[in-house]
């Protein structure tokens, strides 16, 4: 019976499954493009002005002397593009920023508070719910099934973006090239787990969300609001940590840590890995949690 | 018994939508719930689905309570809902097809054969059809389980006369199977010709019960006198009658000579024969500002 709603679900969202899946592979080929020029021609480029890579590095991140290069800029650069330890004359470095580039966490997050977002509050807004619920199906069985969705879907996810690391990195030649230049793919799938940890939590949250309302638009709205003031907040914690750096462990985003699963050898040895990685799965599951409750105890309203 | 509800009561904050309602239906019975819009009908099915946590009092079906034993009460009922929103991704016969596989039932040749009575193409995408055809495949997907107890809320809502002829047929059918049919409207005459019994809601509290078989046997006679009549003796047969100058009308119960016999006797310019009907009962319990009176 649980199968059966989750084949369902699977065909009601599998244009936009197969959309957000394209999206983040072509992304990882366009990032794969990106690091190739930057690491080869740009830097080449540079040089020929008498910029060193050491002087790009040193306005950028703010590793000079200390005092002597621009503070507020080298954090705003690590803001944006994540890890404190990313080396953009790397090729590996630069590519493990496609994992955490606005735009990758916003299509991840957009696909993960949409999905959630109709499950429940879309499915009464829509009117359906009462129609599903009419069946001797036990609400239990609808928030799994969507949980099932969930476990079927993010690795799919993770696995077409990981492909797109994959073709993107081959095509530009950048799996075969040596030094800095080299990127080896492989490395980048322990990071998926981080990327499916984020689906998770973010779905979780929205769920929960969702579970409480009857309207699908609120539930964007409220979500979209939440997640992106997580987001500002670990931004402008990184911006200003003596005021909001406090902040910052409540936030998604700061758990979100892709890179260091890319850059570090053993990564699994690393206690704070699993700490974050944890954390991502306790506010998946914590939602879930908190949207079965929910949803298994209030009355289901009439559509709207 | 098949469903029965034991002061069932459901409070939104400050308001009563259903106040003690207490309601049975046995087997093969088909009942109808009339009222005004937020009477407390729909709230009264919902309840009954386990939609909706009573606030007070229970209901059960076959032995299961609607909430917390919600599902194996809901094996038992297929619902009809009032404000009718399908699927519109699918075709008719997917929709069917999915609602088979979540009730756990083998779709047989009844399906065909219910598509052509209702005259339906069930093969054409839901995002496509007009209201009345969504309503006809949501009816299909309430007819074709045959389960013990049907739930129908304003099914008649959107059908042309024909087809609406066609399911109250189906309704009969689905009684004399054995199967009892609860359901909400606001057409006096559907209630009328196919109800065994129905309930009168107002303001959420169940203020009347009417046997249909009785109501069938009532006569409301209507008198245009040519003439007034000195010490009118009414018979025994002639009840709550009512004299209006030249007007008389009265109720009867019984066999029509007797009656079209003291008829004979009087001064009549202008004779009104016809069945009680629901509507004068509606009417008394839901006069024009729909306060009881």
């Amino acid at each position: 019976m649980t199968w059966a709603l989750t084949r369902k679900l699977l065909r009601d969202i599998r244009i936009a499954w197969v959309v957000v899946a394209v999206l983040l592979f072509l992304f990882q080929i366009l990032w794969a493009r990106i690091t190739m020029r930057v690491t080869t021609q740009i830097f080449a480029a540079l040089g020929q002005f008498g910029v060193t890579r050491q002087a790009v590095m040193r306005i950028l991140f703010n590793q000079g002397e200390p005092g002597q290069s621009p503070e507020m800029l080298g954090q705003m650069v690590q803001a944006i593009i994540g890890g404190e330890n990313i080396a953009i004359d790397k090729a590996g470095d630069l590519m493990s920023v496609s994992y955490v580039h606005p735009l990758v966490l916003s299509i991840l997050c957009i696909w993960a508070i949409g999905r959630a977002a109709n499950a429940i509050a879309g499915e009464i807004d829509r009117g359906t719910m009462e129609l599903l619920l009419a069946q001797p199906i036990r609400r239990t069985q609808v928030v799994l099934a969507h949980l099932l969705v969930d476990a079927i879907v993010f690795p799919t996810i993770c696995a077409v973006m990981w492909f797109g690391t994959y073709c993107g990195t081959w095509w530009m030649g950048l799996q075969a090239a040596e030094g800095n230049q080299h990127v080896d793919p492989w490395r980048f799938v322990p990071a998926l787990l981080c990327v499916s940890m984020l689906l998770l939590s973010v779905s979780g949250v929205t769920m929960a969300i969702s579970a409480l309302g009857r309207s699908r638009a609120r539930v964007w709205g409220w979500a979209v609001t939440l997640f992106l003031g997580m987001f500002l907040v670990n931004v402008f914690g990184q911006i200003w940590p003596e005021a909001l750096d406090w902040l910052r462990p409540f936030t998604l985003h700061y758990h979100y840590q892709p890179q260091n699963l890319i850059k570090a050898d053993r990564w699994y040895a690393s206690g704070a890995v699993w700490f974050h990685l944890v954390v991502l799965a306790l506010y998946g599951f914590g939602g879930y949690l908190t949207a079965w409750i929910t949803f298994c105890r209030r009355d289901r309203p009439a559509p709207l | 018994m098949l469903l029965r509800t034991e002061q069932l009561t459901k409070h939104y904050g400050p308001i009563t939508a259903l106040d003690r309602l207490d309601l049975e239906i046995v087997p093969g019975e088909i009942v109808g719930i009339l009222g005004p819009n937020g009477s407390g009908k729909s709230t009264a099915l919902r309840l009954m689905l386990g939609f909706l946590r009573p606030s007070a009092g229970r209901a059960s079906i076959n032995g299961h309570d609607c909430w917390d034993d919600s599902v194996n009460a809901r094996t038992h009922v297929s619902y009809l809902p009032g404000e009718l929103r399908l699927y519109e991704n699918m075709t008719g016969r997917q929709l069917i097809e999915f609602l088979s596989r979540l009730r756990q039932y083998a779709l047989d040749e009844r399906m065909p054969q219910l598509a052509r009575t209702f005259d339906i193409d069930i093969d054409r995408p839901l995002a496509q059809m007009s209201s009345g055809m969504k309503r006809k495949i949501a009816l299909m997907q309430v007819l074709l389980p045959q389960t013990p107890l049907v739930i129908l809320d304003e099914p008649t809502n959107t059908l042309d006369p024909s087809m609406r002829d066609q399911l109250l047929d189906q309704l009969r059918a689905s009684a004399q199977r054995g199967q009892a049919v609860l359901f909400s409207s606001h057409v006096l005459t559907e209630v009328e010709h196919v109800c065994d019994r129905v309930a009168i809601l107002q303001c959420g509290r169940l203020v009347h019960w009417q046997d249909m078989r009785a109501l069938r046997s009532v006569r409301r006679v209507d008198v245009q006198l040519s003439r007034a009549i000195d010490g009118l003796a009414a018979p025994a047969f002639v009840k709550a009658l009512q004299v209006n100058g030249l007007n008389m009308q009265f109720e009867h119960t019984g066999p029509l000579p007797e009656l079209l016999r003291w008829l004979a006797e009087l001064p009549i310019a202008e004779l009104n024969i016809e069945p009680m009907g629901l509507a004068n009962i509606y009417q008394h319990y839901h006069r024009m500002n729909g306060t009881t009176p």
